[in-house]
C-alpha cells in the first residue's frame, strides 16, 4: 500500500535540508566565533585557538555560573516531579470526572503564560513592601520581606515560579497516564489491604516508570531555558547568586563588555555538554 | 481514610487557587490606580479605572511590539505547518532506515541551548544586514516551529487508522491524494493542537527576540520586560495592564491544548 511513490522524497527532502541548514550554520559558526577574539565594539578580529576556553577555567564567575546552573537543574527537575506526582495522584484518588477536568484546566493556565508574564506576576507578588505573597509574612513579622534580594533565597523563589508552571502541567499529564492503567492490578492490591498511597507507590507508579522517565527527560531539557525567568526576576542578582550559564554568557556578550567570542565559547561548552548528556540519556532510555 | 480525603481535597484546592490567583490578581491590578496598588494591605474593593489599559493600548511601542509579535509568530507557525506536516506524515507512514535517526535529529534541535544559537545568529544577521529585522526573527523561529510541528504531528498521523488510508488506496487514490483528502482531515483535531503548541512556544519566546532585535523588530515580550525594568517610579498599573495584554493570546488556546493533551495521553502509548 504505502510503497513506490515519490512522496517520502518530496515531503522529507525540503524540510530536512532546511532544518539542517538552519541548525548547522549557527552551531558551526558558534564554534568558529569561539576560536576568535571578536568584540562588538571592534571591527577586526583574529583566530586565537583555544585561549577563550583556557581563560574560562580560571574565571571564577564562570565556575560560579556552572554551579548555579547545576543547582537550578537539580532543584527544578526534582521539585517539578514531586509536585506533579503528588498532585496527579491526589487528582486521581479524590476527584470525580467533572471536578478533575476542571482542575486540569486550571493547572494548564500557568504553563501557557509567557515566561516574562509569569516572572513579572511573581516578582510583584514577592515585592518586599506591596507583594501579595509576602503579605502574610509581613503581617506576622511586621517587617518588609526580602526574598528576591537575599542571595540565599533568590534562586529558590525563581525556581518556585518554574515549578509553578511545569509541575502543574505535569500533574495533568500524570493523571491522564494513571487513567490509562488497567484497573485490575490496583484493585488486587486494594483487596490485599494495601493503603491508598501504597497502591500508588508500589503498583501504579512503577507501571508508569517509562513515561515518568520521559517526562523527567523533557523537564531536564526545558529547565535549560531558565533565561527569561531569571532575566526579569533578578537579572542574575543579588550579586551573582542566580547567574546561570546563559545569563552570564548574555552578560559577557551584550551588557557588560560585548565580548562575543568569550560568550560564544561558554555557549559552545554548554552545547557540547547538553548534547552529549542528552544523547546518552536518550539512547539509554530507548 | 476520611482524613486523607480532606487533606487531599484541601491540597488540590490550594494548588488550583495558586494556579490562577496570581493572574487574576494581575488582572485586578490592571484596573487599579497606583495608590490602590501600593497599599500595605491588599485591596480587593476599589474604584476601577481604565487609564492603565488605555495608556498601554495607546503607546506606540506596545502597538509595534504587538504587530511584530503577530507577524513573526504567524509567519513562522505557517512555515512550520507547510514544511512540518508533510515531513511528519512521511515519517509516520513511510518509515525507512533513517526514520529513527531523523526523529532523533528533530528532537536534538531542542537540546541546543538558545544562547548557543542566538550569539552566532546575531553575528550572522549583523553581517548580512538583517539584524533587528523581522525576516531574521522569522527565519530563526522557523527552526523551532518546523521541528516542534514535526515532533508533535508524527503521533497525530500515526493515530489515524491505517485501514481508512488503505481503503482509499484501493479506491484508486494516489499517495498525495491520500495525504490531502484522508490523513489531513482525519488527523485535523490533533494537528490543531500541535500547531497551537508551536504558536504558544513562539509567542512566549524571549531570549532570541532579545538578542536579535534592538528597536524596530522588538516583540511584545521584550517591550513588556522593558516596561518592568523602569526605575523607582514604576507605573505598576500600566505594567500589570501590559502583562495582561501579553498573557491573553496564549490563554485563548487553553481548551485546544487541554484536548490535545487528553488525545495524546489516552489513545497513545
Amino acid at each position: 500500500m504505502f510503497k513506490r511513490t515519490s512522496l517520502p522524497y518530496a515531503f522529507l527532502v525540503p524540510t530536512v535540508s532546511i532544518l539542517l541548514v538552519l541548525s548547522l550554520v549557527p552551531t558551526i559558526y558558534a564554534v568558529v566565533i569561539a576560536l576568535q577574539d571578536r568584540e562588538l565594539s571592534q571591527a577586526g578580529y583574529s583566530f586565537i585557538g583555544f585561549q577563550n576556553f583556557i581563560d574560562l577555567f580560571s574565571d571564577r564567575r564562570f565556575l560560579n555560573a556552572v554551579m548555579v546552573s547545576v543547582k537550578w537543574e537539580v532543584v527544578t527537575v526534582l521539585a517539578t516531579m514531586c509536585v506533579a506526582i503528588s498532585l496527579g495522584v491526589a487528582l486521581f484518588e479524590y476527584t470525580s470526572t467533572r471536578l478533575r477536568n476542571f482542575y486540569c484546566l486550571l493547572f494548564l493556565v500557568p504553563v501557557l503564560l509567557p515566561r516574562v508574564s509569569a516572572a513579572f506576576v511573581w516578582k510583584f507578588a514577592f515585592h518586599p513592601l506591596y507583594g501579595i505573597a509576602t503579605y502574610p509574612l509581613r503581617v506576622i513579622t511586621g517587617m518588609p520581606v526580602e526574598l528576591l534580594s537575599n542571595p540565599h533565597t533568590a534562586l529558590y523563589v525563581v525556581a518556585f515560579v518554574d515549578v509553578w508552571q511545569w509541575g502543574l502541567l505535569f500533574a495533568v499529564i500524570i493523571v491522564k497516564l494513571l487513567e490509562t492503567l488497567p484497573p485490575q492490578p490496583l484493585e488486587a492490591a486494594k483487596l490485599d489491604n494495601a493503603k491508598g498511597w501504597q497502591v500508588h507507590l508500589y503498583v501504579a507508579l512503577p507501571m508508569l516508570r517509562a513515561p515518568i522517565i520521559s517526562l523527567m527527560f523533557v523537564k531536564m531539557i526545558e529547565s535549560l531555558r531558565s533565561f527569561d525567568l531569571i532575566y526579569v526576576m533578578t537579572r542574575g542578582g543579588p550579586g551573582i547568586a542566580t547567574e546561570t550559564l546563559d545569563m552570564y554568557a548574555f552578560a559577557q556578550g551584550f551588557i557588560e563588555s560585548g565580548k562575543v567570542s568569550y560568550a560564544s565559547s561558554m555557549a559552545v561548552l554548554m552545547m557540547v555538554a547538553t548534547v552529549v548528556v542528552f544523547t546518552l540519556l536518550w539512547k539509554r532510555a530507548q | 481514610m476520611k482524613l486523607n480525603r480532606i487533606i487531599g481535597h484541601f491540597f488540590l484546592a490550594f494548588a488550583g487557587f495558586l494556579a490562577v490567583f496570581p493572574l487574576l490578581w494581575t488582572a485586578l491590578n490592571a484596573f487599579k490606580s497606583n495608590v490602590d496598588i501600593i497599599s500595605r494591605d491588599p485591596k480587593f474593593i476599589f474604584t476601577p479605572t481604565l487609564e492603565n489599559i488605555a495608556y498601554v493600548l495607546g503607546r506606540h511601542s506596545v502597538m509595534t511590539g504587538l504587530t511584530n509579535s503577530i507577524v513573526a509568530c504567524g509567519t513562522s507557525v505557517l512555515i512550520g505547518i507547510v514544511l512540518g506536516l508533510p515531513a511528519a506524515y512521511s515519517i509516520a507512514r513511510y518509515p525507512n532506515r533513517w526514520s529513527a535517526d531523523l526523529q532523533f535529529f528533530v528532537l536534538s534541535i531542542r537540546f541546543l541551548p538558545p544562547v548557543a544559537v542566538a550569539i552566532p545568529l546575531m553575528v550572522i544577521w549583523l553581517q548580512v544586514g538583517l539584524y533587528d529585522h523581522l525576516i531574521a526573527l522569522v527565519v530563526t523561529y522557523s527552526l523551532l516551529t518546523i521541528s516542534v510541528t514535526v515532533w508533535l504531528a508524527i503521533p497525530a498521523f500515526q493515530q489515524v487508522p491505517r485501514e481508512i488510508e488503505e481503503a482509499a488506496f484501493v479506491d484508486g487514490y494516489g499517495a498525495y491524494a491520500v495525504f490531502w483528502k484522508i490523513a489531513l482531515p482525519v488527523a485535523f483535531r490533533s494537528l490543531i493542537g500541535a500547531v497551537a503548541f508551536s504558536f504558544v512556544l513562539i509567542w512566549n519566546e524571549f531570549l532570541m527576540a532579545l538578542m536579535l532585535t534592538s528597536s524596530n523588530a522588538k516583540t511584545l515580550p521584550i517591550v513588556a520586560s522593558e516596561l518592568s525594568q523602569q526605575g523607582m517610579n514604576v507605573p505598576w498599573g500600566v505594567l500589570n495592564a501590559s502583562v495582561l495584554l501579553l498573557s491573553l493570546p496564549p490563554l485563548f488556546f487553553l481548551g485546544i491544548l487541554s484536548g490535545f493533551l487528553s488525545s495524546v495521553f489516552t489513545k497513545g502509548t
